[in-house]
């Protein structure tokens, strides 16, 4: 075996590889199931993101805290919310995250710091903010993670939250998942700057664009953000170019994408095909290695699927618990 | 056949790490787009009529058009006329690539270059004899120079036009060039860096433990990058025959410490194990079994056993702009000026 070229031992490699096949497992299916039409609601697939939030959260432990998206299970998968649950959840079963009355766009785990997925545009930034602000306060040095598409970005609240995090010397780390597209509208239509990086700049704090596509680097990227941080450095903000294999949501027709646009993107801009094949080249795992993860993955999502289709629906007097908090 | 100058400016240059990691700047779409203007009207005091550009999506062309427009209306005539290569967009360096090949092709009389290092060298890497014209809006920047664009925009339209001869006009510049398994691969207009880092990750360069070799075109002690550990170690000019090569170690482990900008605001110590002149047309291997290179200051290619890399150093590689020779031969010529000059 040759030496080691990366930042990471080979299980902690495999880990990360784990990670993102789970979640391009977890969303094939689901585009797969949702078809059929048993999935109650929404869902907007994470699929081709995948070495997006892989990489930032390798660099997380549950006291740091994320804020998702309407585009949230990669999110969760990878900051490691059970899978059973999550598939659960998005069934609108009993056995889910939030014991069903979620879904797809709505599951959270405060244990495990991941705030929850949001149907609101743009509502993470504030949110994770004030966790950023708990852990100031504790001194317990988390940091908040938030993530938010191309077009939310343009939203005020993540404006408003980049001014208030620059002030307030906030441990945030601003993450900008750019795919190109908001729902059929695209970026260079809808944004009047040319990287998020420029609005970063206005609120006087550093930003990084990386290609999100290339697990390496985002993980050295946001190692250095978030490590930044959590020693008080001070928020900071990460773009990565990725794309979305699939529709804004199940279900879209996809036809303002240009033709082929898809099949390029998967034959060239697969970051799970480009990991693998960095790391056999390297020969710190072979394609046996990642043959067994893969066998073992999808065995896994099999398992959720079925035990989630199998699970009991909320009961009608469950309808208010967890729902309201009292003060 | 009017005159006509090519423009190829990098919507996205100066967006890397070095943003976090030290102070670099980060210039904004509407700066980039002020800047290119500044050239432009650079051009057109000089009987630059045309102007062609490479399209791109990324906002400066856009921000551009509406200025144009906008003095335009107001019945200015400040600006070149300007037209866009006819292209597809795909937001990588390869539209620099393609858009220097197309301009060169079309037989613009220089190419004005808006970008970091990695832009100059897709350009240049492409254009051919016609000369380049750099502007720096990136972060590392130690091969174009600083300079008001106004000022290049200026030069160009003289260089251009003829009213400054040639020899005066242009200057000849080296570049190295990195072959793999002796095929050319890469060129690095400024410098080549050879470090233990195998992965790209983020492809800046910072940790200066981990580099062990360093080539470069010419060193200069008032750059800012890996070339500025030669500078201030050995000067040497762009227009001077030969580079320079030196081994590095560990701070820790070596006998002579320099102190160098290896980013803006980050300086390092560095250890420099010895130097010597490097040649050109000779092919360096270096003695690092495995590590990557770096390309002026980013790491582009990984290397090991299997894969063994060489650097020579190519002289007249390609050709730029003399800005400062212009504008010395511009004022001494009397090329700016009309009627006589009282000297009191
Ligand atoms: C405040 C608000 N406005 C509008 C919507 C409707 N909506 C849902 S997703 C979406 C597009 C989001 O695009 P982007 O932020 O780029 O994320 P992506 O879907 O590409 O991951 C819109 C407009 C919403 N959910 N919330
Ligand atoms: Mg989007």
């Amino acid at each position: 075996m040759s030496s080691n070229p990366f930042p990471l031992s080979r299980d902690e490699l495999l880990r990360a590889y784990r990670t993102m096949r789970t979640i391009r497992d977890f969303e094939e299916r689901l585009h797969f199931e949702f078809a059929k039409g048993d999935i109650p609601g929404f869902v907007h697939l994470y699929a081709g993101e995948e070495a997006c939030a892989t990489g930032i959260m390798m660099h997380l432990t549950d006291i740091d805290r994320i804020a998702s998206t309407h585009r949230g299970h990669g999110h969760c998968i990878a900051k490691g919310v059970d899978v059973h649950e999550m598939m659960a959840e998005i069934y609108g079963k009993a056995t889910g995250s939030c014991r069903g009355k979620g879904g797809s766009m709505h599951i959270a785990d405060l244990s495990k710091g991941m705030m929850g997925a949001n149907g609101i545009l743009g509502a993470g930034a504030p949110l994770i903010c004030g966790a950023a602000l708990a852990s100031k306060f504790r001194g317990d040095h988390g940091v908040g993670v938030t993530f938010f598409g191309d077009g939310a970005a343009n939203q005020g609240t993540v404006l408003e939250s980049m001014n208030l995090a620059a002030v307030w010397n906030l441990p945030v780390l601003f993450v900008v998942e750019n795919n190109g597209y908001a729902e059929a509208t695209s970026v260079e239509y809808a944004t009047a700057v040319d990287s998020y990086v420029d609005r970063a700049s206005g609120f006087g704090m550093p930003g990084v664009t990386v290609d999100g596509t290339d697990f390496f680097a985002v993980y050295e990227a946001a190692g250095e953000i978030i490590r930044r941080a959590r020693e008080g450095g001070g928020p900071a903000l990460l773009e990565c170019s990725v794309t979305r294999f699939y529709g804004h949501f199940e279900g879209d027709a996809q036809t303002y994408k240009a033709k082929g646009e898809n099949e390029f993107n998967r034959a060239n801009r697969d970051c799970l095909k480009i990991f693998r094949a960095r790391v056999c080249d390297a020969e710190l795992a072979s394609e046996r290695d990642f043959a067994l993860i893969d066998v073992e993955v999808a065995a896994l999502i099999d398992a959720a699927v079925s035990s989630a289709k199998d699970a009991p629906l909320p009961h009608a007097r469950e309808l208010l618990t967890d729902v309201y908090v009292s003060y | 056949m009017p005159l006509k100058v090519g423009v190829i400016a990098n919507p996205v240059s100066g967006r890397d790490i070095r943003r976090v990691i030290a102070q670099a700047n980060s210039l904004q779409v509407a700066d980039r787009a002020n800047m290119l203007l500044r050239a432009l009207a650079g051009l057109a005091a000089c009987g630059v009529a045309e102007a062609v550009m490479m399209p791109e999506r990324g906002g400066v062309a856009g921000h551009v058009l509406r200025h144009l427009a906008q003095s335009a209306n107001r019945g200015e005539a400040r600006f070149p006329r300007l037209s866009f290569l006819e292209m597809p967009v795909t937001g990588t360096v390869d539209d620099s690539r393609l858009a220097a090949r197309k301009l060169a092709g079309e037989g613009v009389a220089a190419i004005i270059v808006l970008g970091g290092d990695g832009t100059h060298r897709a350009v240049a890497a492409e254009c051919g004899a016609t000369p380049i014209a750099g502007i720096s809006t990136g972060t590392n920047n130690a091969f174009p120079e600083y300079r008001e664009p106004t000022v290049t925009g200026f030069a160009t339209g003289l260089a251009a036009s003829g009213a400054v001869p040639k020899d005066v006009a242009i200057a000849a510049n080296k570049w190295l060039k990195v072959c793999i398994e002796g095929a050319p691969s890469e060129i690095a207009l400024v410098d080549v860096a050879v470090v233990t880092e195998q992965n790209l990750g983020a492809r800046a360069l910072w940790r200066a433990d981990t580099f062990r070799e360093l080539y470069v075109t010419f060193a200069d002690p008032q750059v800012i990058g890996m070339s500025a550990i030669a500078g201030l170690v050995e000067p040497v000019g762009r227009d001077e025959a030969g580079g320079l090569m030196l081994r590095l170690a560990p701070a820790g482990a070596a006998a002579t410490i320099v102190r160098a900008p290896i980013a803006p605001g980050l300086v390092e110590p560095i250890g420099v194990e010895d130097w010597r002149r490097l040649p050109a047309g000779r092919a360096f291997t270096p003695a690092l079994a495995a590590g990557s290179i770096a390309l002026d200051g980013e790491r582009e290619l990984s290397f090991g056993p299997r894969r063994k890399v060489s650097i020579e150093l190519v002289e007249n590689a390609f050709a730029t702009i003399n800005v400062a020779a212009v504008m010395r031969y511009a004022a001494a010529k009397g090329l700016l000026r009309e009627g006589r000059l009282a000297c009191a």
